[in-house]
């Protein structure tokens, strides 16, 4: 008897730390101890659908719950900036969204809010993006980015030409802040990529055309970095950007880039593109004021192809 | 006449269903509702119709001859159960009745022919003279509109907003909040003018307004004379007690004679419900006791006199319209009108100005004019580029359109239908004033009719092809620039032109097998 009960209690045992284990929490704490394993910079993916490549993508990163505590507030910021389908690839994919929102909830998190100062009538591209569909249907709450008295105020000390902006609260209040871009061509700032999209979190975005874009765009960053940066280059707008004219700017490349470093993933992001990361002003000027490196080669990235 | 008793209510009902259902096209802030709610609520509109059908004749638009025949066969039922402006005199009367304020006790009055008559003729003779002008500030739902779009629709929009605020400071982002209207003092105030003008014809004689002023109400007044049905007094079982002149807010039953003017009685039918014998009620018109007709020679003389005295005076209030101007200067460029109006003069011929399309109006680039289309286009819609601009795929406009000023557009009808064309003014543009980089314009523009070209150091700036510009006024609104005014700007089209599609080719999808980097 005192045998069996032995077996028993240690097959559970072993059950109980497996599930633990497979978690994912706790890799961290055991692999701290092995130096061979550097830390992930960045992941890119390819070949897969969006969500599928958000999965494995986030998966190798140790999954959102490295990024999200339990009963955190979430606050991911798509691009939402117009009225298009997501064929027109003007908006982040929202399958790509929808599966962000789901597995922050999954993670732990105890509300998800997304929203986007649109450029377009805002309540035209929630539709149309698909995005307030995917973002209720997997538990998220839709806000309006359009409410002046939810921005509010901050200083921004070491910009150099944007020294202040209005900032809308949900970014001051959230606990994580997830930005989700979709890679695209911009007639102004060159690229549509992850810096950029931050310009949809502040309220008086004409101040930027006014005043040197691409300081500003590089400034803001000084404020306040993304915990993540997820680059959603499923469908591609290579030319007439950032609104398009039709699908006919379009291309289909199914990438996607998960990384802290916002100079990292918008320089990966030019590549993919295929334009020299010099052409994109704000990034270098980024990497100069310290918010990350150009140098990928410096970086430890995870390429995982579907 | 017992059986008659359940026309009132069924009047009460239809009436209430109308006017909340206005109240919730103007309420419509997004332009959210079904067409068809539009266009059901609007096509029982007698002037609306009756000028949508003589441009676009069809079933749809002939509501007009539904409410003519209506009033053929038993008087101006419209006017209490279809009139918003009337159902909203009612509403006021029901609220003055049951303030503590004392309300004067009805009684018989004297039909204003002098005033209701030229009035009617006035309109008509205005009508070669100055367009829809007198129809336009005269009649009943254009008026209504225009209170609900400026009166209304800002009270709806900011309790909206305070329940929307109230719930955001407990987090909960349900209820989005909109933008408040925009304030112009001048359509504002005439809005306001003519409503408290109304409250106060009410207060003082309850459907004076419709009895003196409307031409609706004297158009379907005069047919009322030949109704098939007509309230009248059986002069056999009649008491005179009074009750039904009481009840009666057209102030047309004389009840010392026993008779009933048909051509003031708006069909509320609240006498037939007060009457304590049955006496009063809709009979077939040839079997109506005799009752002395009042000779018709007086109110044929104020006609006529009337008419002549303003078709001389006519003349002088139209002004003279501003000449054309082919240098596109910001200031002087003239008002711009929506896409569907297919010109300026159109809009001025068939808008009455209800303002629906301004309500409704997604991102609010429909704004109210004043004087911006001259005097004889007041309170008509016109692109605000300022306030905002026209949505791409949006025709939410021209599906409202309850007179056919904004014919309807389909969607690939909108997007080659020219308003104005671009203009870039390339000395006030950032990119050349500071040398930083913008594209704000081109970032906007649905055609890329604004597009970016390479410039020095790194830098792009705009390049316009107007052939393909729908006009929609993106790129002005984006613009940055201030002082003096913006850089890049719509230029009207008086007369709407067709724009050329924007020609794309599909970009190659280039298939690789290892990351770039």
């Amino acid at each position: 008897m005192k045998r069996r009960d032995f077996i028993r209690k240690s097959v559970a045992a072993s059950i109980a730390s497996g599930t633990l284990f497979s978690m994912g929490r706790w890799d961290p704490l055991l692999a701290s101890g092995n130096i061979s394993a550097k830390a992930i910079d960045m992941v890119a993916v390819k070949n897969g659908e969006p969500a599928a490549m958000f999965d494995a993508g986030i998966a190798a990163l140790g999954g959102l719950k490295s990024f999200i505590k339990p009963n955190q507030t979430v606050v991911v910021k798509p691009n939402i900036g117009w009225d298009a389908p997501p064929e027109r690839a003007a908006n982040t994919n929202p399958e790509l969204v929808g599966r962000i929102v789901k597995l922050c909830l999954e993670a732990g998190a105890k509300k998800v809010m997304v929203f986007d100062n649109t450029c377009d009538e805002w309540t035209a591209c929630y539709k149309n993006s698909g995005i307030e569909k995917a973002v209720k249907a997997n538990g998220g709450q839709i806000v309006s980015g359009k409410v002046a008295g939810n921005y509010h105020p901050v200083e921004i000390p070491n910009g150099k030409i944007l020294k202040k902006a209005s900032v809308h609260e949900l970014i001051l209040e959230s606990d994580v802040f997830i930005n989700v871009p979709v890679l695209k061509n911009h007639g102004g700032a060159t690229m549509s990529l992850a810096m950029k999209n931050l310009m949809g979190i502040v309220w008086d975005r004409g101040y930027y055309h006014a005043n040197n874009l691409h300081q500003c765009i590089a400034d803001f960053v000084t404020y306040r970095k993304p915990d993540l940066n997820i680059v959603d280059g499923y469908r591609v707008m290579k030319r007439n950007g950032p609104r398009g004219v039709s699908v006919d700017d379009v291309a289909t490349m199914k990438y996607q880039l998960i990384s802290k470093d916002i100079v990292a993933i918008d320089t990966a992001a030019t590549k993919i593109f295929g334009i020299d990361t010099e052409r994109v002003q704000h990034i270098g000027m980024a990497e100069e004021m310290g918010m990350g490196t150009t140098n990928l080669d410096s970086l430890n990235i995870k390429r995982i192809t579907l | 006449m017992n059986n008659q008793h359940w026309l009132r209510p069924v009047r009460i009902i239809i009436a209430l269903i109308f006017l909340a259902g206005f109240f919730l096209l103007f309420s419509d802030v997004k332009g959210n509702l079904p067409w068809l709610t539009f266009e059901v609520l609007t096509s029982f509109q007698f002037v609306p119709s009756l000028l949508k059908f003589l441009f676009l004749p069809g079933v749809l638009t002939a509501g007009f001859i539904l409410i003519i025949l209506l009033t053929i066969f038993s008087g101006r039922i419209y006017c209490s159960a279809f009139c918003p402006l009337g159902i909203l005199q009612d509403a006021i009367a029901f609220l003055q009745r049951r303030l503590p304020f004392k309300t004067k006790r009805r009684k018989f009055r004297k039909a204003l022919n002098y005033i209701r008559y030229p009035v009617l003729g006035l309109s008509v003779i205005s009508l070669f003279f100055t367009g829809i002008l007198a129809i336009n500030w005269l009649d009943p739902y254009a008026n209504f509109g225009r209170i609900a779009s400026n009166l209304y629709q800002p009270v709806y929009i900011a309790t909206r907003n305070l329940l929307a605020n109230i719930l955001m400071t407990f987090d909960v982002y349900s209820i989005q909040p909109f933008v408040q209207k925009v304030f112009y003092p001048l359509p504002f105030f005439i809005a306001l003018s003519v409503f408290l003008l109304i409250v106060s014809m009410v207060l003082y004689r309850d459907r004076l307004f419709c009895n003196t002023i409307c031409p609706v109400g004297a158009i379907l007044g005069l047919l009322s004379k030949i109704s098939f049905l007509k309230i009248s007094i059986a002069k056999t079982s009649c008491t005179q007690c009074g009750n039904c002149q009481v009840a009666c807010k057209a102030n047309c039953i004389n009840i010392k004679q026993m008779s009933v003017d048909e051509s003031r009685c708006v069909s509320c039918f609240n006498c037939i419900n007060v009457c304590e014998d049955s006496s009063i009620g809709l009979r077939k018109a040839w079997m109506q006791p005799a009752i002395e007709q009042p000779s018709h020679d007086k109110t044929k003389r104020d006609f006529l006199k009337a008419g002549l005295l303003f078709a001389g005076a006519y003349p002088l209030l139209a002004t003279a319209e501003e000449g054309e101007e082919d240098h596109p200067r910001f200031c002087h460029r003239g008002p711009i009108s929506p896409p569907g109006s297919q010109s300026i003069e159109h809009l001025k011929e068939k808008c009455v100005g209800c303002q629906l399309c301004i309500s409704v109006c997604p991102t609010k680039v429909l704004q109210p004019s004043f004087l911006e289309y001259g005097f004889t286009g007041m309170m008509l819609p016109r692109m605000a580029n300022d306030i905002g601009f026209c949505n791409y795929d949006c025709v939410k406009c021209s599906e409202v359109c309850p007179t056919g000023a904004i014919i309807p557009l389909t969607q690939e009808e909108k997007k080659t239908t020219q308003i104005g064309k671009v203009f870039f003014n390339k000395n006030l543009c950032i990119v050349e004033t500071d040398g930083t980089a913008c594209g704000s314009c081109s970032e906007h523009c649905p055609t890329q009719a604004v597009y970016m070209v390479p410039y020095h150091d790194n830098l792009t700036i705009p390049e316009t092809n107007p052939d393909i510009c729908v006009g929609c006024g993106a790129c002005e609104y984006a613009c940055p620039v201030e002082n003096p005014h913006v850089a890049i700007y719509v230029v009207p089209n008086k007369v709407h032109q067709l724009a050329q599609k924007p020609l794309t080719e599909k970009v190659e999808t280039v298939e690789t097998e290892e990351f770039p980097f």
